[in-house]
C-alpha cells in the first residue's frame, strides 16, 4: 500500500465509512469544500480516520478528525504518514 | 367566553413496512384477504438455528428507500422506520415544506425491543475478530433502540417532542398513546410506531430461549393461536408509522381523519406469567374504555394480541369476557398476524393499522392459518367478514409482562 493517501483512496473511504459519494476527480478539483458541505459529519470522518489507521497501523493525530476540508486533511494525514515512514 | 375545544388525536398517514406488504395498499391487500406468508427462514447465517419459521420482508429494497450516507449508519431496523415514516408522512400529506416553518411542532416517538441486532452483531463481530479499533463509529448509535426515533427527527427536521418507549411489545401501543398525548399537550405531529429486524442470527439466538417460541417447522401450522394445535409463536420484522395529529389541525389542512385515539392504558403482571395476564389485559382493556368514554357494547371488533401459547390464549379470551362482558362473547375478534408472525413491538402498530383501515373499508380482515377454535371467542377465520366498524379495540401482550389496549374511533365519529 502506498504510504501516501490520494484522492483515490479518500474518495473510497469516504463511500465506505459515511456513504458519500464523491468522485475521486472533484475532490482534486475542489480541495476546498467542506467535508460538512459534502455530508460527512463529525462521526463520519472519525470512521475515515479509523480505516486509515487500521490499514496504515499508525496512529493518526487528535486533529485528523477535527479538519474541515480534504486538503487540510490530506496534507495533516499525508505529513503524519511521511514522519511515521 | 367558550372553552377552548378539546385537542384529538387522528390518525392521518399510515406507512407499512410488513412482511405482506412494503405499502399500506398492499399490506391492506394480502391482510384482508387472509393471506400467509408464513415461511422457512431464508436469512444468512440463520439456517442452521432451530427457529425454522418467520415472518421475513423479502420485498424491501433499503437503496431505493433510504440515502446510502444513511444506510451505511443504520440497522435495517431504522431502514424501515425512515421507509415506514416517510409512507406515513406522504399519507398524511405532510411534505418538507409543511414542517420546516414550525420545527418544534413536529416529533417522533417509536418503539423498538430488538434493536439493531445485524449491525451490533457485524461490529461486535469485529470487536474480538480484529480489535476494538475496527469498530465503527455508528456502532455508538446504530443497535439502540433510539436510533430510529433520531434518525428520523434528524433526516425530517423534527425538533418537538421526541422519544423512545421501552416497554416490551406492548411498547408499540404505548407508543401510540405517547404520540396522542403529545399531541393532545399541544404538538401538532408526531410520527410514532414500531419496526423491528430480529431476523439476522445474533438476534434470533436472542429468541431461542423463548418457551413462547413455535418449534413446529410446517409454516401452516407454526403459530394457530386459539386452536387445540396453538404452540407458540412465530416472529416476524417488519411494522408501521403512523402520522398521528390534532383533528382539528388535519380538518383545517384539509386532511381527512382518518381515526382517533381515543384511548389507552397499560398493566404489568410479569414475564411469562400468562395466567395472570388475563386480570392485566382485562384492567387495561378498562382503562382503555373509560379513558375513551366508550361502552363495552361499542366495541365493534377485537384485534387480539394472539399470542398461540395455550395459557396465554385462555388468559386472553377470558380477559376479553371479564372486561366487555357479554359483548365478548359477541364482538369479532381477529388476529392478522398469524399471517405474517409477530414483528415484537411492532405488532400491534401494524395491527392498528390495519383497524385503520378496517374502519374505512368496512372489512374486518381474518386470521389466517387458524380454525376450529377452542375458546369461547368469535374470531374471524377463512376470509373477511364485511361489519360496520366505528369502534376498534387493539390488544398487545409482551413476552417481559406488560399489556396494553388501545382504543381507536372511526374518523367519522366526531362532533
Amino acid at each position: 500500500m502506498s504510504d501516501r493517501i490520494t484522492v483515490e483512496e479518500l474518495s473510497e473511504l469516504m463511500k465506505k465509512a459515511a456513504g458519500i459519494t464523491v468522485s475521486p476527480q472533484e475532490l482534486a478539483d475542489r480541495p476546498d469544500t467542506g467535508f460538512e458541505e459534502l455530508g460527512i459529519d463529525s462521526l463520519g470522518l472519525l470512521g475515515i480516520v479509523g480505516e486509515l489507521e487500521n490499514r496504515h497501523g499508525l496512529p493518526m493525530p487528535p486533529d485528523a478528525e477535527r479538519c474541515k476540508t480534504p486538503r487540510k486533511f490530506l496534507d495533516l494525514v499525508n505529513s503524519t504518514l511521511l514522519a511515521g515512514a | 367566553m367558550s372553552a377552548p375545544r378539546q385537542r384529538r388525536a387522528a390518525v392521518t398517514g399510515i406507512g407499512v413496512v410488513a412482511p405482506n406488504g412494503t405499502s399500506t395498499e398492499t399490506f391492506w391487500k394480502a391482510t384482508q384477504e387472509g393471506v400467509s406468508v408464513l415461511d422457512r427462514v431464508t436469512r444468512e447465517g440463520c439456517e442452521h438455528l432451530p427457529l425454522k419459521v418467520a415472518g421475513e420482508v423479502r420485498s424491501f429494497d433499503p437503496a431505493a428507500a433510504v440515502e446510502e450516507r444513511l444506510l451505511v449508519q443504520t440497522d435495517r431496523f431504522t431502514h424501515f422506520a425512515m421507509a415506514a415514516a416517510d409512507a406515513a408522512l406522504e399519507d398524511a400529506r405532510l411534505g418538507r415544506s409543511d414542517t420546516e416553518g414550525a420545527p418544534y411542532e413536529a416529533g417522533v416517538v417509536t418503539a423498538a425491543g430488538s434493536g439493531g441486532g445485524e449491525f451490533g452483531q457485524r461490529e461486535l463481530q469485529k470487536l474480538w475478530g480484529q480489535g476494538r479499533r475496527y469498530v465503527g463509529p455508528w456502532q455508538s448509535i446504530a443497535w439502540f433502540y433510539a436510533a430510529s426515533t433520531g434518525q428520523i427527527s434528524i433526516r425530517r427536521g423534527f425538533k418537538g417532542p421526541c422519544s423512545v418507549v421501552a416497554a416490551d411489545e406492548a411498547g408499540g401501543v404505548d407508543a401510540l398513546a405517547h404520540a396522542a398525548r403529545a399531541v393532545r399537550r399541544g404538538t401538532d405531529v408526531i410520527v410514532a410506531g414500531a419496526t423491528e429486524a430480529p431476523l439476522a442470527p445474533y438476534s434470533m439466538v436472542c429468541q431461542l430461549g423463548y418457551p413462547e417460541l413455535s418449534a413446529v417447522t410446517d409454516p401452516g401450522r407454526a403459530y394457530r393461536p386459539f386452536t387445540e394445535g396453538a404452540c407458540g409463536f412465530v416472529p416476524a420484522e417488519g411494522g408501521a408509522m403512523l402520522v398521528v395529529e390534532e383533528a382539528g389541525a388535519a380538518r383545517e389542512r384539509g386532511v381527512p381523519v382518518r381515526a382517533t385515539v381515543a384511548g389507552h392504558a397499560a398493566t404489568f403482571t410479569g414475564a411469562s406469567r400468562w395466567e395472570l395476564s388475563r386480570q392485566g389485559l382485562a384492567e387495561a382493556i378498562r382503562g382503555a374504555l373509560a379513558e375513551a368514554g366508550c361502552a363495552p357494547e361499542e366495541v365493534d371488533v377485537v384485534f387480539a394480541d394472539a399470542l398461540g401459547v395455550p395459557e396465554a390464549d385462555r388468559a386472553e379470551a377470558q380477559a376479553i369476557a371479564d372486561a366487555l362482558g357479554a359483548h365478548g362473547r359477541r364482538v369479532p375478534v381477529t388476529a392478522p398476524k398469524t399471517g405474517t408472525g409477530r414483528a415484537y413491538c411492532a405488532a400491534p402498530v401494524l395491527d392498528t393499522a390495519a383497524a385503520v383501515l378496517a374502519m374505512e373499508h368496512g372489512l374486518i380482515p381474518p386470521t389466517p392459518n387458524v380454525a376450529d377454535i377452542c375458546h369461547d371467542l368469535d374470531l374471524v377465520t377463512g376470509g373477511a367478514r364485511a361489519a360496520r366498524v366505528r369502534t376498534a379495540l387493539v390488544l398487545s401482550r409482551g413476552l417481559m409482562g406488560s399489556n396494553s389496549a388501545l382504543v381507536l374511533r372511526h374518523g367519522g365519529v366526531d362532533e
